[in-house]
């Protein structure tokens, strides 16, 4: 859309300027306070930029302390003084790796169901297509809530509970709909005649699949692959009930449990914060080109 | 067709269903039932989605009808030995209950506000990244950023923010000599649910904005130029070409956004945690209370359900909409 008002590129400006304040200014802010100690950090008005930067509370995420704050001796120090870590503390970085292991373990088998379905709803004609899309799309209308008290239920009887498999199974039941949803559109946006093509050439369809169609559809596997991972890498409710003990608690658990312990180093959560949204920002960051090619693959007309 | 030799010999002339085929490309299928092209693709499609299907049998369509057991009968984790059947009961309570109907106010005004609140944001935003300019790039992977962040840290982003005592909401104010000393933030029973409002629009906006970008770059660029040629101005043009097409979109966006809101659990549960006095205590709130802190997972059952029930009416207008692209 081409328009020739003038001072256009003036309104442009200033209106990416106000967007891009509305969405930074939060986040400044969060990187601001991590880098600040906890006397400077309660101090009225705030210091927006941090005079006195330290590392104190990426280092107090990154070493193992023995010195575990207890109940006992919560009162040791002074909160104004810092110095102080919650108590879960050192489940920060085994929870992250958790939380690595499970969304690799769902992107991976989320692309090993979602593609040859998505293939099969967009290019097979066969009987149940319609009533195949209608029932994926209807499993995702019920609230994660509502899914709550079965699922512990069941997973308490299988004993699975604390075990990262009943989060990677659940998580893939959370994303195949939506990477279903993605994949097929895209395929449908791909040329019938390439499948026909090949089917004529003697490919069976899995082959028609993976030496066909796959290639093509990169940007919206990286598309797949990025949803699927930042839903795997965020989501907090499921987490929240799967886990009872520290060796399979995810991230965003671990994070949480930070504001309700009986420590509150609001220097330290800032710094918490920082590394839980280091990595999803730094992928989306990368492959933000693929998002919205993968979404609109086939609407671009004209 | 008889004119091609090819034709008059069924063995030279490639797959048997050629002429159906050519047709079925013009013509969308809206049958129920489908006619597959050959066994062989009945059954490979049918082997493609077995996975899914399994999947989503155990871990979706298992724990609804389960949840649905549970809800007819008075389960409470406190004494789990006798679970009696109870019909209907734990719905009827619930719906004779006034705190039930406070929650649902509350959890339908928080879905009305940032609905609203999204709706605005999103698409001033998405216009302005459907204008070519330089750094454009640079504004749409900054735009991903709240996105991409989990809702925990989301919420402790806010949390701090809001704080009481330190936050720089409050810092702000103050700078800006709009207050004098430090007020209460998310403690305030008046300003605790629009506080909450705007951390979750904030989380919200990129999504909608993405989906709101897609929906503007399907608009067919000629018809602006058709319009320009016909002395249309800028207005005309956003009003009479942009806004029509965009309507499915805003309806996309309305009733997804409808759904994240009436659904959201996280927010809450950082922040407030129900809300001083009741404030926030929203229906999602109420089902965690109920089946984590009350243990009364009968009840709990049933109310998750009545939510589901109000969202899949929702939703149905979100798969009649976008099912035409399927």
């Amino acid at each position: 859309m081409t328009s020739f008002l003038p001072g256009r590129r003036t309104l442009l400006f200033f209106g990416s300027l106000l967007f891009a304040l509305y969405v930074l200014a939060p986040i400044a802010w969060l990187v601001s306070s991590s880098f600040q100690s906890e006397a400077e950090i309660t101090s009225v008005p705030p210091h927006w930029v941090p005079e006195q930067p330290t590392l104190e509370n990426f280092a107090a995420i990154f070493q193992f302390s023995e010195e575990v704050v207890t109940y006992e001796n919560r009162k040791q120090g002074d909160t104004a003084t810092g110095g102080f870590i919650p108590s879960t503390a050192v489940n920060l970085l085994p929870s992250m790796k958790n939380s690595f292991i499970v969304a690799l373990a769902v992107v991976v088998l989320n692309l090993l169901v979602s593609v040859p379905a998505a293939y099969a709803l967009a290019k097979i004609r066969f009987i149940g297509r319609t009533s195949s899309i209608y029932f994926m799309l209807s499993t995702r209308v019920i609230p994660d809530i509502a899914l709550v008290v079965p699922f512990f239920l069941f997973v308490q009887k299988l004993g699975l509970m604390d075990n990262l498999w009943a989060l990677i199974i659940t998580y893939l039941a959370i994303t195949v709909p939506f990477s279903i949803f993605i994949l097929t559109g895209y395929f449908e946006s791909l040329p019938d005649e390439l499948d026909k093509a090949a089917r004529v050439d003697g490919c069976s369809r899995l082959q028609t699949l993976v030496l066909v169609y796959l290639p093509l559809a990169l940007p919206s596997l990286v598309a797949v692959v990025l949803f699927t991972f930042l839903t795997s890498w965020n989501e907090f409710l499921l987490a929240l009930m799967f886990t009872q003990t520290p060796a399979s608690q995810t991230m965003p658990i671990v994070v949480a449990s930070f504001t309700s312990d009986f420590n509150i180093s609001f220097s330290f959560i800032n710094a918490a914060g920082v590394m839980a949204i280091v990595p999803p920002v730094i992928i989306a960051i990368m492959f933000e080109r693929y998002i919205v090619s993968g979404l609109t693959a086939g609407a671009v007309k004209g | 067709m008889t004119w091609c030799p090819e034709a008059a010999d069924p063995a030279a002339s490639g797959p048997v269903r050629k002429t159906l085929e050519m047709q079925d490309i013009k013509r969308p299928q809206r049958r129920w039932f489908v006619r597959p092209s050959s066994a062989y693709d009945q059954r490979s499609a049918m082997l493609f989605l077995a996975p899914m299907m399994l999947v989503l049998s155990v871990v979706a369509v298992f724990p609804v009808l389960y949840s649905f057991w549970i809800s007819l009968h008075d389960l409470k984790l406190t004494r789990p030995h006798r679970v009696p059947f109870v019909w209907f009961d734990n719905y009827v309570k619930l719906f004779t209950d006034p705190l039930f109907w406070e929650s649902v106010g509350r959890t339908a005004s928080f879905t009305v506000m940032s609905v609203l609140a999204i709706m605005v944001i999103a698409t001033l935003m998405s216009l302005l990244l459907n204008e070519n300019f330089r750094g454009r790039r640079v504004l749409s992977a900054i735009l991903l950023i709240p996105w991409a962040i989990p809702y925990v840290a989301n919420g402790l982003m806010w949390k701090w923010i809001y704080d009481s005592g330190y936050g720089a909401l409050n810092g702000l104010l103050m700078q800006m000599g709009l207050i004098d000393k430090y007020v209460v933030m998310l403690g305030d029973t008046a300003k605790t649910m629009p506080l909450i409002t705007n951390a979750f629009v904030w989380k919200e906006v990129p999504l909608a904005t993405i989906l709101l970008l897609v929906t503007l770059k399907s608009i067919r660029a000629d018809l602006y130029s058709a319009a320009k040629v016909d002395g249309a101005n800028v207005l005309q043009r956003f009003v009479h070409i942009t806004l029509p097409q965009l309507v499915p979109g805003f309806a996309l966006v309305m009733i997804y956004e409808s759904m994240m809101a009436i659904r959201h659990f996280d927010l809450f549960f950082i922040l407030t945690e129900g809300g001083p006095a009741d404030a926030s205590h929203v229906v999602a709130w109420q089902v965690y209370v109920e089946t984590f802190r009350k243990l009364a997972f009968g009840t709990g059952s049933a109310l998750a359900y009545i939510m589901a029930v109000a969202t899949f009416v929702l939703a149905y207008f979100v798969i009649r909409s976008t099912s035409r692209k399927l």
